[in-house]
């Protein structure tokens, strides 16, 4: 999914490419930018809210007992105007997210990718629309 | 030359000369304003409208900073770098001030009107009103998050001066400031579709040398600015201790 962001991001030519690293609101001190988890499972909610949007998915964890994450996002303002809509996951959904867990260990991150139900795959970063 | 002929040559040369001067030439005013008033606009370049940020975010590295802010800096990053949150207050939804708040993901919009220049900030819904009427910047304004500024025209380029910041604010992630911090923006078009905004920023406490830096920003056309109420969903909740806790729930 990476080698993916940063193709469409070298495409983007002049755009100017906010990283997963900048934020309005916080550092992203707290998430580990060095690992990758992918979280198979059953979108709960899907919180199209500032200053982050917040889906939490259903995944079977090591024990085979349903756990929920938190998966944070960027703001609807800015994801709006790459390609997302508070419509873009669903209670319900079956997806795939790969986050940057936090550092901490508790079960939540950074989303980085999903492929969502109909099997296209959603990025956070790259460049503005029109 | 007859006393009339020479009175009409007079009033014209003052028509054509009165988008030149700074202000409106009543001095400080809101309005009501007369259609001179409107059409003198139109002899400036048409800065209003939407734009997006499409330079990088504010690096100090550029910044000519005292041992005292060049070592806090440091301490900052070394921290972030470690794990721990640093801006707090932003990441309680505390708005950083500009020219942070003018450097982020986010657009502005500029509103240009008679004696006044309207900036929407769309990170945090932040609005700064810039007066070009004629006002001298007060003494020792309350300080506030984006200060107190006044403006003037020179040429093709708006120039607004900036004092009164709240010592929460930084001028960019990691340097703070001082009450002397004062900053001067010329915000001209480098053509129709991109603005140029060159900050230039003194504050002897924690800069040896003004700091210049410039944003370019994007006309975006269709765009419009939207609403970002960062208290509508703040799972972040980060205490000055560095403790730092986050609703997962």
């Amino acid at each position: 999914m990476l080698s993916l962001a940063r193709t469409i991001a070298i495409g983007a030519g002049v755009a100017v490419l906010w990283t997963t690293s900048v934020s309005a609101h916080h550092s992203y001190a707290m998430f580990d930018a060095t690992k990758d988890v992918t979280l198979t499972g059953t979108v709960k909610v899907f919180e199209w809210t500032n200053p982050h949007v917040w889906i939490r998915i259903e995944v079977a964890g090591a024990n085979g007992a349903l756990e929920v994450w938190g998966v944070e996002g960027q703001s609807p303002n800015f994801l709006s105007r790459r390609g997302w809509s508070g419509k873009t996951f669903k209670a319900g959904d079956k997806v795939s997210i790969v986050i940057h867990p936090l550092k901490d260990g508790a079960k939540g991150g950074q989303f980085v990718s999903a492929v969502l139900p109909n099997g296209e795959t959603k990025l956070m970063t790259g460049p503005s629309l029109p | 030359m007859n006393a009339r002929v020479a009175g009409l040559i007079t009033i014209l040369a003052a028509g054509v000369l009165a988008p030149a001067s700074t202000t409106l030439a009543a001095g400080p005013s809101m309005g009501p304003f007369k259609p001179a008033d409107w059409a003198s606009l139109a002899q400036r370049p048409d800065l209003s409208g939407v734009w997006e940020n499409v330079g990088a975010p504010l690096n100090a590295n550029s910044a000519a900073k005292t041992p005292a802010a060049a070592e806090k800096l440091a301490k900052y990053r070394a921290a972030t770098a470690a794990g721990q949150i640093q801006n707090v207050e932003s990441a309680n939804c505390i708005p950083p001030g500009i020219p942070i708040n003018m450097a982020m993901p986010y657009p502005i919009e500029l509103l240009i009107t008679p004696g006044k220049v309207t900036m929407i900030m769309e990170a945090f819904t932040q609005v700064r009103h810039i007066y070009t009427d004629g006002r001298a910047l007060p003494e020792d304004p309350d300080p506030t998050y984006n200060g107190t500024s006044i403006g003037h025209w020179e040429g093709d380029a708006l120039v607004a001066e900036t004092i009164g910041f709240l010592p929460e604010t930084e001028i960019a992630w990691g340097l703070g400031h001082s009450d002397k911090l004062k900053i001067v923006e010329r915000m001209r078009l480098a053509d129709p579709d991109k603005l140029e905004i060159q900050f230039t920023i003194t504050d002897p406490a924690v800069l040896t040398a003004p700091w210049v830096v410039k944003i370019n920003y994007k006309r975006r056309r269709t765009w419009g600015i939207r609403e970002y109420v960062c208290a509508q969903n703040n799972r972040h909740n980060f205490e000055a201790s560095g403790k730092t806790t986050l609703d997962l729930n």
